[in-house]
């Protein structure tokens, strides 16, 4: 299947300049910066590109705003946290196509009128840093960023700063505080990135994966673009699929796949010829989904009408001699150890749940400790900085709704069923 | 054992004194010889900005912006004396979500 990122499969070893020149690489630049950047956000405005680092939300609207807000300078920042549990997309893109990369975050700050970009980088990616910095030295040397990018008048200077590894370090204002030398925590939101961000400044927070989109469709256009995938979800996403399948890797694949296309034919199924008995299309955030949702399309419409999510692709299942339970004891942990303990109802919703779930594990508590997860949860919506106060909710109200049998195993008889 | 005062020890309460006041608190239930009764943290009752609190359990009591100066009658009512009524101040749906959780046994 053609791809956009990957036309010729997940490449192997890093792609050198004259690689990625031969197939064209830096010509989308080449040429956009003959024309205003506006030109730039409208064909990524036209593709439909939207942020792949979970929450989907339109790029050319995101550097919009960015280019429109009146403060300046502006930046541009790279978010390639990638803190989520298994997921590996954005480290194959840095490690193996970093001028894909690169190209896309010059052409996104000529976009927004930035003079300066960050390229923020899990520091555990000893590789992907090292790819990068090579990356960056030959392309600066060519020309693509520096002073007169291309000739122009265009200058773009560009720093790398590795990223602590903590879950909420990738949070987009988080990624922010530790540019500016200070702890991962996330900022309070309103204002967004776009108006103050940065140092204050106007700031666009792309995902690797989104920036690395960026010069395809700058170079072959969005009719080109919007071949790939739905309507709503045009383009390609990479899933990362991991040792619960037979071929655990990553995988792009046009949006609307089918999500059995994916564990099947990609992951080649589950791992010992098990059933599944759940599966968790973003995991660890997602609501998990019953097997015979397994046809539900991998695109942002249909997997919210399915009760789930599609967050960065990380693809996760559960077997069928696994207990729903024992996998939310593991996810409420997750939870509870990364809120970062600045907002008072976050840490006390996930420490609640984290308790509450031990305890079903255990055998107590009873039927009123199920009903009191969706109160606990209820009372702490909307509450907190960012977003990970949300997150155990859908994996755990879809565990009560859709396996009820697991909770009261443990319950009857204090011991999971599969055990 | 079998009373406990919880006192909240997340951030918002231990930054209004909540670490010193459970201290205090354990001391004068020890001088009181209330031996049935234990002082341990809780990790957060969701009502910060009335913090700190306490909750005695299982007698369902909440005392709310509690004061190293009202561990006093806070002893004396867990020794048989009279409720603290002026710290009795939350909200009765908060009390009965917090309290629902309690008698599930997540302490």
């Amino acid at each position: 299947m053609e791809g956009v990122l990957f036309p010729h499969g997940v490449p192997e070893g890093r792609e050198g300049l004259e690689e990625y020149r031969a197939r064209d690489g830096y010509q989308a630049l080449a040429q956009a910066v003959k024309a205003p950047g506006q030109a730039v956000i409208k064909v990524i405005s036209d593709a439909g590109l939207r942020g792949r680092g979970g929450a989907g939300f339109p790029t050319g609207k995101k550097w919009q705003f960015t280019r429109e807000a009146p403060d300046q300078p502006r930046y541009l920042v790279l978010n390639g946290g990638e803190d989520e549990p298994g997921s590996k997309k954005d480290r194959v893109l840095l490690e193996n196509l970093p001028h894909l990369v690169i190209e896309g975050t010059i052409l996104g700050a000529y976009a927004i009128g930035a003079a300066k970009a960050y390229l923020y980088i899990n520091a555990r990616y000893d590789m992907a840093l090292k790819t990068i910095n090579e990356a960056l030295a030959e392309a600066k040397s060519a020309g693509y960023w520096g002073s007169n990018v291309c000739g122009s008048d265009f200058t773009l200077d560009i720093e790398v700063v590795p990223a602590p590894h903590n879950y909420v370090a990738g949070e987009d204002t988080a990624v922010l505080e530790v540019i500016e030398g200070k702890k991962p925590l996330p900022r309070q939101k309103p204002p967004f990135p776009v108006t103050v961000g940065l140092f204050g400044k106007p700031t666009a927070v792309n995902n690797v994966e989104t920036l690395a989109n960026v010069a395809p469709i700058v170079l072959k256009g969005s009719d080109w673009y919007r071949k790939f995938g739905t309507a709503e979800s045009p383009g390609t996403m990479i899933f990362s699929l991991n040792d619960d399948v037979n071929r655990p890797g990553v995988y792009e694949l046009p949006f609307g796949t089918p999500l059995r296309y994916l564990i099947e034919e990609c992951g080649g199924g589950i791992k010992g010829g098990k059933k599944i008995k759940a599966i968790m299309p973003a995991a660890p955030s997602s609501a998990f989904l019953p097997v015979d949702k397994i046809d539900t399309p991998l695109d942002h419409n249909s997997m919210r009408e399915a009760g789930a999510a599609l967050g960065c692709g990380v693809v996760k299942l559960v077997s069928e001699d696994s207990c729903i339970v024992e996998e939310l004891v593991k996810i409420a942990d997750f939870f509870a150890a990364e809120s970062c303990g600045q907002c008072p109802a976050c840490r006390m919703e996930t420490n609640t749940l984290a308790m509450m779930i031990k305890k079903v594990q255990a055998g107590q508590g009873g039927q009123p400790i199920i009903e009191q997860f969706g109160k606990i949860l209820a009372f702490n919506k909307g509450k907190g900085f960012c977003n990970l106060i949300a997150m155990p909710g859908p994996p755990i109200e879809s565990a009560i709704k859709l396996f009820p049998a697991d909770f009261q195993a443990h319950l009857n008889a204090g011991k999971c069923p599969a055990a | 054992m079998s009373r406990v005062c919880l006192v909240c020890q997340n951030i918002d309460c231990k930054s209004r004194g909540s670490e010193q006041l459970m201290a205090e608190l354990q001391k004068r239930v020890a001088a009181k010889g209330l031996s049935d009764v234990e002082v341990k943290p809780y990790m957060c009752f969701g009502a910060c900005q009335d913090g700190p609190n306490i909750v005695l359990y299982p007698e369902k009591n909440w005392y709310a912006k509690v004061k190293v100066e009202d561990l006093d009658e806070i002893t004396e009512h867990l020794a048989g004396g009279p409720h603290v009524k002026r710290l009795d101040t939350i909200d009765s749906s908060l009390k009965e979500l917090i309290y629902q959780l309690l008698d599930t046994g997540v302490m």
